[in-house]
C-alpha cells in the first residue's frame, strides 16, 4: 500500500510527462487527478488504521541504491506516525490541488505539462517524507525544488516568472549547500547515513553527554569521557562531539532555513507567487516549505542533544514569524500578503521546534496546510474571478458577486489567526504556550515575537478580506462585468479543506499535543529526557493562555478600524510614518541588501570570469587559440599543394634525401 | 679477376667498333659530301616537326603512338634473340615460355588492331 | 624446371592466372564487341574476381613457388581477399556511373582485373623481382585508369602526374633494391634477413632499405611521398578513384609489411624509426590539410593519407600484435572507403556528378538513409565507438603502447582528435544545413556496397570479429 502511494504520482508524472501531448490534456487531468485521489484515500487508510500505542516503525525496502565503502544506501520506506502525518498532508493537498487546477489552468495550452509538473513535485515530496535515510530525503529534497523551480517558471514567456524560479532555485542551493555537509557531518559522526543507526548512535551520545553534564554540573571540572575527544573538523576546529554536535545541526537547519524561507533565505518565497496560483498553495504553504519542519522533527533526536543549536533555531523562528508579518501589514499583492504569512507561520513552527516542543510545531505544519492552502486557493479564486488581478487596491466590494469564495476565506482567516475552536487556535496557540514555558534563553524571546504576530497576523488577514471584498469595487467597469464565482470543480477542494481548516484542530488535538501524544506519536518524535515543555504548556495560567486570542481581537479591531469605519485612517498612518511604512513594504530591504552585497558582486565575478577567465584565457589558448593554431597550419600545409609536378617531385627526394641522411649520421647504432 | 675482365673484351671490341663506324658514317658527309642548302631541304622532316624548337607547338599523336607500338616489338625480338640462341638447352619449358610470351605480346596486338590504332587516319 | 615444380608453382598461382587470363580474355571480348560491351565486360570481370578469390580460398594450398618468387602464406592470402573484395567493389560500382556519364570503356573493368593481378602479385611478392614486377603491373595499369577519361584535362593531368611521379618512386625503389642486392648478394627477402642478421647494420643496406621504403611508401600515399594522391583523387574519374583508395594501397600495405618484417626483421630498430617518421608525418599531415577542403574526393585523399599513418602504427610496433593491427586496420579502412565512395558516387543531380562538400548540406532532409549511412561512415572514420573504425584504431594504438610507442600512440589519437572535426562537419552538414538540391535515387549497385559496408562497419563487426581477428592473428604469426 504504502508503495503504491509513493510511486502512483511517479506514474502520473511519467503518463503526462511521455504521453501528455498524444493522449490530450483532458485525459492526463483526469487520470493524474484520480491517480491522486487514489493516493490520498490510501493516505488517509494507512494514518487511520496505523496502530495506536504498539505502532512500530514500518520499513519498506524498495531498491538497493548504492554502497560504497561504509555508505550503504538503500531506497526503502520509512513509516511511523510522523511520515502518516505528512503522507496525509502532502497527498490531501495535492489531490485537492491537481482537482483544483482542472479548474483553475483551464485556459492554459499547456496543461499536460502542468499536471506532470504538480505529480512531479508530489513524488519527491513522497520521497523526501517516507525517506529512511538522509540521502533518500536529500533526493526528495532536491526533487522538491526541481519541481518547485519548474513551477515557480511554468510560464517561461514571463520574465518575472523566470526571475523567480531562478531566485528560488538559488537562493534554495544555499540551504541547499548547508544540508548537504550537515548530511556529511552526520556520516562522519556516526558512520552511516541510515536514520535507525543516527538515532541509535544519538541515543549513545546522549548517554554519554547526560554523564558529562551531571559531572560538570558536580564541578568535577575537566569531562573525563569520550565526549571530549575531538571528532570532526570543522573549518579548521577540532569538535568534540558536543559542539560537532551542534554544528551539524546548525548545518541541517541551514538547509532547512532554505527550504521553510526562514529570515535571511526568505527572499526567494515571495517571488515564487509569480508562479500559478495552485502551485502556490501546494508548494509554497502547505507542503514544500514546510520539509523544513519537518526534517527537523525527523531529526530530533539530534537535535534534542544539542542545545545551542535549539536556542538559535527558536531566535530565527521568532525573528521570521515577528519579521514576515510585519511585511505582510502592507502588502497589497494578495498572494504576497499570504505568502508572508506562510512565511511567518513557518516561523511559528520553528520556534516550537526550537523549545523542543516538536508535537505542537507538526500539529501547526498539519493544521496550517488545511487554512494556508484554502487561503491560497481562495486567493486564486479571486484572482480567477477577476480576470487575473492580483493589485488588491484594485479589488474591494466582491463578497455579492463571489459570496462561496468569500465565506471560504474567512474561514480560512479564522482558522489563520486562531479564532477559538478553528484548526489554527489550537495548534497556534499551543505553540505560544510551548514558547512562554520554553527553557531556552530565546524561548521568552520567541513567545514575545509570538504573540505579536499574533496580532500582527489578525490585522493583515482582516484587511486583506475587507480591502477584497468590503468597500467599493475599485476594479474597473469592464473586470466587474465578467466577474464570476468560481465553477464547482474550484469549489469543492476549497469545501474539504475549509472543513479541514475548521475541524481538524478540534479533533486531532488530543492526539498531536494532547494526553494521546505518546500512544499517538509513538516513538516517531523524540524528546530528550529534560524536555518536559509538553508537560508544562498546559499549566500556564489563564491570562497567558487567553492572550493570543486577545491579540487576535486587537487585530481584527484595529483592521475594521482601518478599512471599513474609516478608510482614510489607514492612509493616514502610513503618510505619518513614511520611514517605517517604506521599509515595511520594501520588505525590510532585503532584497536590496541581498542585491548589494551577493547579486550585484556575483555578477560582477561572473562577468569577469566570462569575458575575461573564460572568454579570454580559457577558450583563447584553450578551444579558440588550439582551432585557431589548427586554421593556420592547415592554410600552410594546404599551400603546399601547389598543383605542379616539379614541386611534388621535389617533396619527394627532399624527403628520400632527408631520411637517408638521418638514418646514415642519426640512426640508431 | 683478371680473367674475369679479359671475359669482357669481346664486348669491348665490340663497342670500339661500333664507336668507329658510328663517329666515321657522321663526320664524313661533312668532308666528302656537296652542299647546296636551301629552305625545303633545311626545313623539318622527322615525325613532321623541328627537334630544337618551342615545345609548346602542336604536333601529331600518331608518330607517337607508332613508335610505342613499335617499341613494344621491338623488345620482342630483343627477348627472342637469346631465347633462339640457347633455344636447345631450354627445353620445352622454354618453348613454352615464350609461347605463352607470344601469345600474351598477340593479344595486345590484335587489341591495338582492333581499335584502329595502326590506321592512319 | 622440374614439371612437377612448375605445376605446384602453377597451383599456388592460380588465381592470379586466372586473373591474367580472364582479363586477356574479356579484353578480346571487348575489342570484338566494340564499345557496347562494357557492360557485360563490367559483369564478367566481377565473375572473375569471384572465381579467382573462391579458387584463392577453397583450392589453392599454401606454399611457396616459383623457387621462392612467389608466397602464399595465411598473411598472403588475407590481404588477397581483402585486395579482391576491394577490386570486385569497385568495379560493381562503376556500373551506375559508367551509364550516367556516357563512360563506356570496356577497358576500366579489364585495366582492374590486370591491375589486381599485379597487386595480387606484390601481396606474394618473396623476393624483389617480383615485388617490382608486381608492382609495376599494378601502377601501370592504374596510370592508364587514372587517365582513362581522355575528354577531361583534370583526368589526363591526374594520370601524368601520378605516371611522372610513379616512375620517380619507381626509379627510387629499383635503386633501393639494387643497393640490397649489392650489400646482401640476394634478392629473396628470407635471404636478405639472413645476411642481415650476420652482418649487421651497414650504411650500404640502410640506404637501399630507405630509397626501397621510399618507394613503397609513394604507393600507400604516406607523407612525404603523397603529394600526388590529392590532385590524382580528385581528378581521376570517381570510381577510378574508389579503386585507387581501396585495393591498391592494402597491396602496397601488405607489400611494405612483408619487405620490412620478413626482409629486414634483424634491422627492425633502424626501419622502426622511418616508418615511425613516416607514419605521424602522414596522420598529421592528413589531419591539418583535410581541414582545408571542400571537395569530397580531395578530402578523401588526405583522409587516406592519415589512415595510412594509423595502419603504419602497428607496422611500427614490429611484433605480431602489431601486424595484426594493421591487418584489421586495413580491412576496417577497405569497408569505410568503400562505403563512402558509394555515397559519393551517389552524388549526382540531374545535370551531373558533383563532389563539394555543401553539396551534402540537409542531406538528411533529401536522403534520410544516405545521410545517416554517411554519417555511421564518417563518424567511423573519425574512430569513434562503438564503430569498427574505434576498434581497428584501438588495435594498431594498444600495439605501439606495448611495444613502447608512448609517443606515436599519443600523436596518433591527437591527430585523430584533429581528424574528428572534417569528418564532423560534413556530418554537421548533412543534419544541420540548409537542404541543397536533392540527389537522383541511389543507383542499387552503389545502395548495396552501402548497405554491406554500413552493416559491417555498425554492427555487424561485433559478430564476425571473433573468425577475423582469429584470421588476422593467424595472418600476422607468419612473420615471426
Amino acid at each position: 500500500m504504502y508503495t503504491i502511494i509513493v510511486l502512483l504520482p511517479l506514474a502520473g508524472f511519467l503518463i503526462a510527462g511521455l504521453f501528455g501531448k498524444s493522449i490530450g490534456a483532458k485525459a492526463c487531468e483526469y487520470t493524474l487527478s484520480g491517480f491522486m485521489v487514489v493516493a490520498a484515500i490510501l493516505s488517509w487508510i494507512a494514518f487511520l488504521s496505523f496502530g495506536y500505542g504498539e505502532g512500530e516503525t514500518l520499513r519498506v525496502p524498495l531498491l538497493h541504491w548504492m554502497q560504497s565503502g561504509t555508505l550503504d544506501v538503500a531506497w526503502s520506506l520509512r513509516i511511523d506516525r510522523l511520515t502518516l502525518v505528512m503522507l496525509v498532508v502532502v497527498n490531501t493537498v495535492s489531490t485537492l490541488v491537481h482537482v483544483y487546477s482542472i479548474g483553475y489552468m483551464h485556459h492554459d495550452p499547456h496543461r499536460p505539462r502542468f499536471f506532470a509538473y504538480l505529480s512531479l513535485f508530489t513524488f519527491a515530496m513522497l520521497m523526501l517524507v517516507t525517506s529512511n535515510n538522509l540521502v533518500q530525503m536529500f533526493f526528495g529534497w532536491e526533487g522538491v525544488g526541481l519541481a518547485s523551480y519548474l513551477l515557480i517558471g511554468f510560464w517561461y514567456k514571463k520574465p518575472t516568472a523566470n526571475a523567480a524560479a531562478m531566485k528560488a532555485f538559488v537562493v534554495n542551493r544555499v540551504g541547499d549547500f548547508g544540508f548537504a555537509l550537515g548530511i556529511f557531518g552526520v556520516f562522519a559522526l556516526f558512520g552511516s547515513v541510515n536514520f535507525d543507526t543516527i538515532f541509535a548512535g544519538a541515543a549513545d551520545v546522549a548517554a554519554q553527554l547526560g554523564g558529562g553534564h551531571e559531572a560538570a554540573a558536580a564541578g568535577a571540572g575537566a569531562a573525563a569521557h569520550g565526549a571530549g575527544d575531538v571528532v570532526l573538523n570543522f573549518a579548521g576546529y577540532g569538535l568534540t562531539m558536543g559542539s560537532a554536535l551542534t554544528v551539524v545541526c546548525l548545518l541541517l537547519f541551514m538547509g532547512a532555513m532554505g527550504k521553510s524561507a526562514q529570515l535571511g533565505l526568505h527572499t526567494w518565497l515571495p517571488d515564487a507567487m509569480e508562479g500559478p496560483t495552485p502551485v502556490s498553495a501546494l508548494i509554497h504553504a502547505a507542503t514544500m516549505v514546510t520539509a523544513g519542519v519537518f526534517m527537523l522533527a525527523r531529526m530530533s533526536p539530534l537535535f534534542e542533544l544539542s542545545p545551542s543549536a535549539l536556542t538559535f533555531v527558536t531566535f530565527i523562528g521568532a525573528t521570521t514569524a515577528f519579521f514576515a508579518a510585519t511585511i505582510g501589514l502592507v502588502q497589497n499583492d494578495i498572494k504576497r500578503v499570504i505568502a508572508y504569512s506562510t512565511c511567518s507561520q513557518l516561523g511559528y513552527m520553528f520556534v516550537a521546534l526550537g523549545v523542543g516542543a516538536y508535537g505542537p510545531a507538526i500539529f501547526h505544519l498539519f493544521t496550517h496546510a488545511f487554512f494556508k492552502a484554502l487561503l491560497f486557493l481562495g486567493a486564486g479564486s479571486v484572482i480567477h474571478a477577476v480576470s487575473d488581478e492580483q493589485d488588491m487596491r484594485r479589488m474591494g466590494g466582491l463578497r455579492t458577486h463571489i459570496p462561496k469564495t468569500y465565506w471560504m476565506m474567512v474561514i480560512g482567516t479564522l482558522a489563520l489567526t486562531g479564532f477559538p475552536f478553528t484548526a489554527g487556535y489550537y495548534s497556534k496557540d499551543a505553540i505560544i504556550e510551548a514558547a512562554f514555558v520554553g527553557h531556552n534563553s530565546f524561548a521568552l524571546y520567541g513567545w514575545g515575537m509570538t504573540v505579536i504576530a499574533a496580532a500582527l497576523t489578525s490585522f493583515y488577514s482582516w484587511r486583506l478580506i475587507f480591502m477584497t471584498f468590503h468597500g467599493k469595487p475599485r476594479a474597473s467597469a469592464d473586470v466587474m462585468h465578467h466577474i464570476h464565482e468560481s465553477p464547482l470543480v474550484m469549489l469543492v477542494p476549497l469545501y474539504v479543506l475549509a472543513a479541514g481548516a475548521l475541524f481538524a484542530g478540534i479533533v486531532f488535538e488530543h492526539s498531536f499535543i494532547g494526553e494521546g501524544y505518546d500512544e499517538f506519536w509513538h516513538a516517531a518524535l523524540y524528546t530528550g529526557a529534560e524536555n518536559h515543555v509538553l508537560h508544562d504548556m498546559h499549566e500556564i495560567s489563564f491570562w497567558i493562555a487567553i492572550l493570543p486570542t486577545l491579540c487576535m481581537v486587537i487585530g481584527f479591531v484595529v483592521a475594521y478600524m482601518f478599512y471599513i469605519r474609516q478608510p482614510s485612517l489607514a492612509k493616514e498612518t502610513a503618510k505619518r510614518n513614511r520611514g517605517l511604512y517604506q521599509f515595511l513594504l520594501n520588505k525590510w530591504y532585503f532584497d536590496e541588501l541581498y542585491d548589494f552585497l551577493f547579486v550585484k558582486p556575483s555578477q560582477h565575478l561572473g562577468r569577469f570570469l566570462w569575458k575575461t577567465g573564460d572568454g579570454k584565457v580559457i577558450d583563447g589558448l584553450g578551444p579558440d587559440g588550439v582551432s585557431a593554431r589548427v586554421l593556420d597550419v592547415t592554410g600552410r600545409v594546404v599551400r603546399l599543394q601547389s598543383g605542379y609536378l616539379y614541386h611534388y617531385a621535389f617533396a619527394m627526394l627532399i624527403g628520400v634525401a632527408a631520411l637517408v641522411t638521418w638514418m646514415m649520421l642519426g640512426g640508431a647504432s | 679477376m683478371s680473367a674475369l675482365l679479359a671475359s669482357y673484351l669481346p664486348i669491348v671490341i665490340f663497342v670500339g667498333v661500333a664507336l668507329i663506324l658510328g663517329l666515321a658514317l657522321l663526320v664524313s658527309p661533312f668532308l666528302l659530301a656537296f652542299k647546296a642548302p636551301d629552305d625545303e631541304k633545311l626545313s623539318a622532316y622527322e615525325c613532321g616537326f623541328d627537334a630544337f624548337d618551342d615545345s609548346r607547338m602542336k604536333f601529331d599523336v600518331r608518330f607517337y603512338l607508332v613508335s610505342i607500338l613499335f617499341i613494344i616489338f621491338d623488345l620482342e625480338v630483343a627477348f627472342l634473340f637469346p631465347w633462339a640462341a640457347s633455344f636447345g638447352t631450354l627445353g620445352w619449358f622454354g618453348f613454352w615460355s615464350m609461347m605463352v610470351f607470344l601469345g600474351v605480346l598477340t593479344v595486345g596486338f590484335v587489341y591495338e588492331w582492333k581499335k584502329g590504332a595502326l590506321e592512319w587516319d | 624446371m622440374m614439371p612437377d615444380m612448375l605445376s605446384s608453382s602453377l597451383q599456388i598461382a592460380a588465381p592470379e592466372l586466372i586473373l591474367a587470363i580472364g582479363a586477356m580474355i574479356l579484353l578480346m571480348i571487348g575489342v570484338f564487341m566494340g564499345e557496347k560491351s562494357a557492360q557485360t565486360i563490367t559483369g564478367l570481370s566481377v565473375a572473375v574476381i569471384i572465381i579467382a578469390a573462391l579458387w584463392l580460398i577453397l583450392v589453392t594450398p599454401l606454399g611457396v613457388g616459383f623457387g621462392g618468387s612467389f608466397v602464399l602464406d595465411p598473411f598472403a592470402r588475407f590481404m588477397k581477399i581483402l585486395v579482391l573484395i576491394g577490386s570486385a567493389a569497385a568495379v560493381i560500382m562503376s556500373v551506375g556511373f559508367a551509364e550516367s556519364e556516357r563512360f563506356n570503356r570496356f577497358e576500366f573493368p579489364v585495366l582492374v582485373l590486370l591491375s589486381t593481378t599485379g597487386m595480387m602479385m606484390m601481396v606474394s611478392a618473396g623476393d624483389m623481382i617480383a615485388l617490382y614486377l608486381g608492382l609495376e603491373l599494378q601502377s601501370l595499369a592504374i596510370y592508364v585508369l587514372a587517365a582513362i577519361n581522355r575528354d577531361s584535362v583534370r583526368s589526363t593531368e591526374a594520370g601524368l602526374k601520378y605516371f611522372v611521379l610513379g616512375a620517380l618512386s619507381s626509379g627510387m625503389l629499383l635503386y633501393g633494391a639494387s643497393m640490397v642486392y649489392g650489400f646482401t648478394g640476394h634478392i629473396e627477402f628470407t635471404q636478405i634477413a639472413a645476411v642481415a642478421a650476420e652482418s649487421g647494420r651497414s650504411v650500404g643496406l640502410i640506404v637501399g632499405l630507405v630509397f626501397v621504403l621510399a618507394g613503397l611508401a609513394f604507393k600507400i600515399s604516406a607523407v612525404p611521398f603523397h603529394m600526388w594522391t590529392p590532385d590524382v583523387y580528385e581528378g581521376a574519374p570517381t570510381p577510378i578513384t574508389a579503386f585507387l583508395a581501396g585495393a591498391p594501397k592494402i597491396a602496397a600495405m601488405a607489400l611494405l609489411t612483408r619487405f620490412t618484417v620478413q626482409g629486414f626483421e634483424p634491422l627492425s630498430d633502424q626501419w622502426q624509426q622511418v616508418i615511425v617518421f613516416i607514419s605521424i608525418a602522414s596522420m598529421a599531415f592528413g589531419a591539418f590539410a583535410a581541414i582545408g577542403q571542400h571537395n569530397i574526393k580531395r578530402l578523401m585523399a588526405y583522409s587516406s593519407i592519415a589512415h595510412m599513418g594509423y595502419a603504419l602504427v602497428g607496422l611500427a610496433a614490429a611484433n605480431t600484435e602489431g601486424v595484426r593491427g594493421v591487418l584489421i586496420y586495413m580491412t576496417v579502412y577497405l569497408m569505410m572507403t568503400l562505403g563512402t565512395f558509394a555515397v559519393i558516387l551517389a552524388m549526382r543531380r540531374r545535370d551531373g556528378m558533383v563532389e563539394e562538400i555543401d553539396d551534402l548540406s540537409g542531406l538528411s532532409q533529401t536522403n534520410p538513409m544516405m545521410a545517416l549511412f554517411l554519417t555511421v561512415m564518417m563518424l567511423s572514420l573519425a574512430g569513434l565507438p562503438p564503430l569498427a573504425g574505434f576498434i581497428g584504431k584501438y588495435f594498431v594504438f594498444m600495439a605501439a603502447v606495448h611495444a613502447g610507442l608512448w609517443p606515436l600512440a599519443i600523436i596518433g589519437v591527437l591527430a585523430s582528435v584533429v581528424g574528428l572535426f572534417y569528418y564532423l562537419r560534413i556530418v554537421k552538414t548533412m543534419w544541420f544545413d540548409e537542404p541543397a538540391e536533392a540527389f537522383v535515387p541511389m543507383a542499387i549497385e552503389l545502395r548495396a556496397v552501402l548497405w554491406v559496408t554500413g552493416l559491417v562497419v555498425f554492427p555487424v563487426y561485433i559478430f564476425v570479429s571473433g573468425p577475423i581477428f582469429a584470421a588476422a592473428e593467424a595472418a600476422a604469426k607468419t612473420f615471426f
